[in-house]
């Protein structure tokens, strides 16, 4: 019974640990995947675009699509539309940001503002946000103040829910670890309660940015501000010009996918804790 | 097995209940009740009731009883985070007042913080005492901890590139590393494997027998409390009091094959058995009269 397992140092030859050898080519594996698969997607999309089964008034070729890209980049239509909602939507979330995760965070640790504030966050968090549309027009006018007031208020209720609910669900054997082991409430929220809750206020980001794109289109389609992505989509539905339409779209879709993909690396990074979780 | 209470009669063998230890007790419990209430019903369950208990300096304690007899509320009262509702616990003469710099805990659940390193999480005990000590001092004794434990080696790793065994190292490494008087352990051996464990509690055998900490430990393995305790304490279900306390008379070290084989080793066990066995049909039976 003198067993005693003893973790040795895991280093090279101990005849545990062995070193990984894989080709260097390994790390692009998932790329040329993704390579190949969009290209069989596009190049299927032009033939069967080419049998024109879909009248290609709403269903033109891939080529023409890529080709209105070019074009609008090449003639400025496109450019100036995307920095301008690509400037409003930052701003937007920033703002978003300022305002929502530190209220969400004192709204969970503070009982009395929890009380006094959610009624109305969990009403805004459920509205549709297109319903503001109407008012917000009556208010702030056709301007860009109100594309950028309902960006801010589709993202920040997001982000204020999830904080809210991160600082709500700390691990209560954690908390008392830190109090036995001398933590003062300060230390407490800093050493426990705001490391355990950010992968939460990645996640409410996540979701902000998601529900701010959302809301940057509503108010660039429904605003009539005459400018940014949905106005182009606005537009371009108006002339009947569908390789414009999907163009826009797959600008928009390509915007959506890196934002997620760059928040989803992020939250890898600062949290490897909850992906790899056993 | 028509015995009940602490009377133990013909061929059984007699145990005495007095302290293994002479001199001041270092932990007091004088007739504690605890108890949580149903808002809802507006009702109170009683966990505890007239726990009364010395701890000496130096002794390591075992408390076994059926699930839900109160022994997880005993050791939570302990470390400061519930109060009794009756009776008082004195920890080094001083009434119990929240958690203290002399007290450090080991969880069931480990409770390390994910997002630390292994030696980040053992520092965690020193880093937040007043005076704090020096980087180097904190580091030292960092590493000590970790040696201690068999972790060496692991100081980078991540709790969750590790198995729950090397985790609960770290959480008793954390609790070392400050060297309090006392540690408490809430069934710290309960969520790892069984292989894993004996090798576990033979180190830490070895472990509290250098340091010489006062430890109070909650298990429900009667190998556990035998092999590693000075005292078991049998509480008695729901709700709890002192059924036995029963002086664990083994020669160290317990994980010796020859200590192992030893009759009284046996003797001993059968008798907690007896006791435990008692109280898990008189909580079937009489349950509802609690």
């Amino acid at each position: 019974m003198s067993v005693v397992e003893q973790p040795v140092t895991p280093t090279v030859g101990d005849g545990v640990t062995e070193a990984i050898t894989r080709s260097k080519w390994a790390p692009f594996r998932s790329l040329f995947i993704t390579i190949a698969n969009l290209s069989v997607f596009f190049t299927a999309w032009q033939l069967f675009a080419l049998t024109e089964t879909i009248n290609p008034l709403f269903f033109p070729k891939a080529t023409d699509m890529f080709g209105a890209i070019y074009t609008g980049f090449a003639d400025g239509v496109i450019g100036p539309e995307l920095l301008h909602s690509a400037k409003n939507f930052t701003i937007g979330l920033l703002i978003a940001g300022a305002i929502g995760i530190p209220m969400g965070l004192l709204m969970g640790g503070v009982k009395i503002i929890d009380l006094i504030l959610s009624p109305y966050v969990w009403a805004m968090t459920a509205l549709p946000r297109v319903a503001l549309i109407p008012l917000l027009i009556l208010i702030l006018g056709f301007g860009n103040s109100m594309q950028l007031t309902i960006i801010v208020l589709s993202a920040v209720f997001p982000m204020m829910v999830n904080c809210m609910e991160g600082v709500k669900t700390v691990d209560q054997s954690l908390l008392r670890a830190g109090s036995v082991f001398g933590a003062n409430s300060f230390q407490m929220y800093f050493k426990v309660v705001l490391p355990f809750t950010l992968p939460f206020v990645i996640s409410g980001i996540n979701h902000g940015i998601a529900r701010g794109l959302v809301g940057m289109l509503i108010g660039e389609l429904l605003g009539g501000g005459g400018q940014g992505l949905g106005f182009l989509l606005d537009r371009a539905g108006d002339q009947f010009d569908a390789p414009m339409l999907y163009a826009t779209l797959l600008l928009l879709a390509v915007m959506s996918v890196s934002l997620v993909q760059g928040m989803r690396w992020v939250e890898r990074r600062a949290a490897p804790w909850r992906s790899t979780r056993v | 097995m028509t015995q009940t209470g602490s009377s133990v009669t013909g061929t059984a063998p007699t145990f005495d209940a007095g302290p293994a230890t002479a001199g001041k007790p270092l932990i007091e419990i004088r007739g504690v009740s605890a108890g949580y209430e149903n808002k809802r019903a507006k009702t109170r369950l009683i966990a505890l009731r007239d726990v009364t208990l010395d701890v000496y300096p130096g002794e390591f304690v075992a408390i076994v009883g059926p699930s839900g007899c109160g022994k997880t509320t005993l050791i939570n009262m302990i470390a400061g985070f519930m109060d009794p509702l009756e009776g008082e616990i004195r920890v080094g003469g001083a009434p119990v007042d929240g958690p203290g710099a002399d007290r450090a805990m080991v969880f069931q659940d480990y409770a390390v913080l994910p997002w630390r390193s292994v030696h980040n999480n053992v520092k965690f005990a020193l880093e937040n005492r007043r005076p704090r000590p020096s980087k180097a001092e904190m580091d030292r004794r960092t590493g000590d901890a970790i040696s201690m434990v068999g972790l060496r080696g692991f100081e980078q790793s991540y709790p969750y590139e590790l198995s729950g065994g090397m985790r609960q190292r770290v959480g008793i490494a954390r609790a070392l590393v400050s060297d309090p008087q006392i540690l408490l352990m809430d069934e710290p051996f309960g969520s790892v494997d069984a292989m894993t464990r004996e090798a576990m509690q033979a180190e830490f055998e070895k472990i509290i027998a250098a340091t010489g900490q006062t430890v109070f430990f909650i298990t429900h393995s009667i190998d556990e409390a035998v092999a590693l305790a000075d005292r078991v304490i049998v509480i008695s279900s729901r709700p709890g009091k002192v059924k036995e306390i029963i002086n664990i008379d083994l020669p160290r070290s317990r994980f010796d094959e020859s200590v192992r084989r030893d009759p009284r080793f046996a003797e001993l066990r059968e008798h907690i058995w007896g006791l435990l066995q008692d109280e898990a049909l008189g909580a079937k039976i009489g349950g509802g009269a609690a």
